[in-house]
């Protein structure tokens, strides 16, 4: 029972938010939010507890530590997004399903974690779909706003497709195999015919969810319709699971084709880069901005998966934890805009650091943070990348993306210049944020900050990610 | 040609015509109704493999109770007179060539290949057999898959009336 704590306590918030749905009177329902912050705080600090790993369900269900670090990860994530979350929630137009937004993200989040300690097709499937069909509801949240109920229509329909194509993939490994459980494929899967097509589907699949290039025109849509925190919950947290469970079934299951991944990881890693930098050099509206410098980011944890080594699991994994701090401190920013102005272009940011120098300061910390400056955390979240990358000499990938990074620091520029340079007539005038913003705001600043400087963290997962790969 | 086989290629024959009228027809709730002989079809494929209590399920969920919620969606929202859009002669052709294109690949593929068997006759599984394997927690159990379906359901509700609930005013 202990080895499936962290979903057990999420179902154990999911129902004490249901049970407090039901009995709380109406004029007490505000007090949700708290509530739910401080539970979620609670088991993101529970889940820190060591504990035991193994499987369970006859190897349906496995954890180890690596995977127990990633779902903390994805705890603190969606614990920022909460908190995030909590000034939006208090509008009159939302008042009404504050306990469904979490209900929708919690069991979103449990999706998740099947997912990633899923030990056979079967439950990986469910927990896919678990993770995704309820942020199409959540997606479609403010169905007063024609572009939300598009975006949720979208993610829908989309996640259907990309399911379908997964599906086909996994019935044909099984029809070849006989058997869903990883540990019985691995050593199976030789690589016929039929088991490369099923490869390709199933990889198809998987990139339609983390929005890789050519599977990613879905994703500026669905960002853009969507709340905000939806569309950084999806862009941070899903696309964190998605890429690491990826990264384990091609280090296991398809471990024998390894030659065959590595060159369709190497044209994909390229692609999203660079169609991901040059498109978000275009946008003007900041989701959509945030959106495809997400893509394109998603490109350079590729990076460290063609490492194919322990060295390359644990760069992808710090990258991802590095990644989380510094969009969502970016998104932030964006949210408390949007939540007192409604503006949302990055014109509207023009002489943005006058009129509020603390929130600018902020946004300046994790763009410089997402595009890589030292000192900041993702500096060196891009060079453990690289340095996975170049262990296999994969010289030419590396300069593409270093030519990639000097691309997205421009964009990234452009924004900081928008806030501290530009000069504007009308700027967004100064507003006073609530607590929750700045506590969201601090923690992801700190990450940010305080990850950069502390090697025991990245020594810590590297010592975890020992053994993992056979 | 034996009765097994004339049987097995009148199913499919259903099965691929139906399908294709389903996803051209213009008409929402034709397509609706060409679904249903699709489903009806496949439950007499599971017949066949002596899948009964699959075929069973396959009727009653799928072909009874999807197809009607379908139906009845389709007509508590749209005009069912109103026609789709006709797509672009260019959009119809890449797509066809992308679908022939993809089947023929995969025809090829599956037919070259040479799948596990398992026994020369599977035994017909019975009730007692899957009720075991649905709670059993050992290998080949299927209990924590049949629970966690069960959050997804919950889930499922829950952003339905996030979709649904009513604005105050």
């Amino acid at each position: 029972m202990l080895i499936m704590r962290h979903e057990l306590l999420l179902v154990a918030i999911l129902v004490i938010l249901l049970l407090v749905e039901i009995f709380l009177p109406e004029k007490h329902k505000h007090r949700i939010i708290p509530l739910a912050i401080i539970l979620m705080g609670v088991v993101t600090a529970l889940g820190f507890i060591p504990g035991p790993t193994g499987s369970l369900f006859g190897g349906m269900y496995s954890t180890s530590n690596l995977v127990l670090i990633m779902k903390n990860i994805l705890n603190i994530g969606t614990l920022v997004i909460f908190i995030q979350s909590a000034e939006w929630l208090k509008k009159d137009e939302n008042r009404e399903k504050i306990s469904e937004y979490f209900i929708v993200l919690l069991s979103s989040l449990i999706g998740m974690f099947y997912m990633i300690s899923s030990g056979d097709f079967l439950m990986f499937y469910l927990g896919l779909e678990l993770a995704t069909i309820p942020v199409a509801a959540a997606a479609a949240f403010e169905r007063f706003k024609e572009k939300s109920a598009e975006a949720g229509v979208k993610l829908i329909f989309m996640s259907a497709l990309s399911s379908g194509i997964l599906l086909y993939g996994i019935s044909m490994i099984y029809g070849t195999i006989g058997t869903m459980y990883f540990q019985d494929v691995a050593p199976k899967f030789t690589g016929s015919s039929l088991q490369v097509i099923a490869f390709i589907f199933f990889f198809a699949g998987m990139a339609f969810k983390i929005s890789l290039v050519p599977f990613h025109l879905w994703a500026a849509d669905v960002y853009e319709g969507a709340p905000i925190n939806v569309t950084s919950y999806l862009s941070v947290v899903s696309k964190g699971a998605a890429v690491f469970i990826l990264m384990i079934l091609l280090y296991t299951v398809f471990t024998k084709i390894a030659l065959m991944w590595r060159d369709v990881v190497y044209i994909i890693a390229i692609l999203t880069m660079t169609v991901g930098n040059l498109f978000a050099m275009r946008q003007r509206n900041i989701k959509r901005f945030l959106a495809f410098s997400s893509i394109s980011q998603a490109g350079f944890i590729l990076l460290g998966i063609i490492g194919q080594s322990q060295l390359g699991m644990t760069t992808v994994i710090y990258f991802v934890l590095i990644y989380l701090f510094s969009n969502l401190g970016a998104f932030g920013v964006a949210t408390a805009i949007s939540n007192k102005t409604g503006k949302e272009t990055i014109d509207d940011y023009d002489g943005f650091y006058r009129t509020n120098p603390l929130l600018s300061l902020a946004m300046m910390l994790s763009l410089f943070s997402l595009a890589g400056i030292p000192p900041l955390a993702g500096f060196f979240g891009k060079f453990f990348l690289f340095t996975a990358a170049a262990k296999q000499g994969l010289f030419i990938l590396i300069v593409i993306a270093v030519l990639n990074t000097i691309i997205s620091l421009y964009y990234y520029l452009l924004v900081i210049k928008a806030m501290f340079l530009n000069k504007s007539d009308q700027p967004i005038a100064y507003f006073k944020s609530d607590f929750y913003t700045r506590l969201g705001l601090l923690i992801c600043s700190a990450g940010i900050i305080i990850i950069g400087f502390a090697s025991p963290i990245y020594e810590w997962i590297l010592q975890l990610s020992h053994g993992l790969i056979y | 040609m034996t009765n097994y086989q004339f049987m097995f290629f009148l199913l499919s024959a259903i099965i691929i015509i139906f399908s294709i009228l389903t996803v051209t027809t213009r008409r929402i709730l034709r397509a609706a109704t060409f679904l249903l002989f699709v489903l009806v079809a496949t439950a007499g494929l599971y017949f066949m493999l002596r899948f009964n209590f699959l075929a069973a399920i396959q009727l009653t969920l799928y072909a009874g109770g999807i197809v009607v919620l379908i139906i009845f969606s389709v007509l508590l929202t749209s005009h069912i007179s109103q026609k789709l859009e006709k797509a672009s002669i260019s959009k119809r052709i890449l797509a066809a060539i992308a679908a022939i294109a993809g089947a023929v690949l995969c025809i090829i593929t599956i037919l070259a290949t040479e799948f596990p068997t398992v026994t020369p006759n599977p035994p017909e599984t019975d009730i007692h057999t899957i009720g075991q394997a649905l709670l059993s927690t050992d290998k080949f159990g299927y209990s924590l898959p049949f629970e966690v379906i069960s959050i997804l359901l919950l889930a499922a509700m829950i952003g339905s009336i996030i979709i649904a609930k009513k604005r105050k005013d």
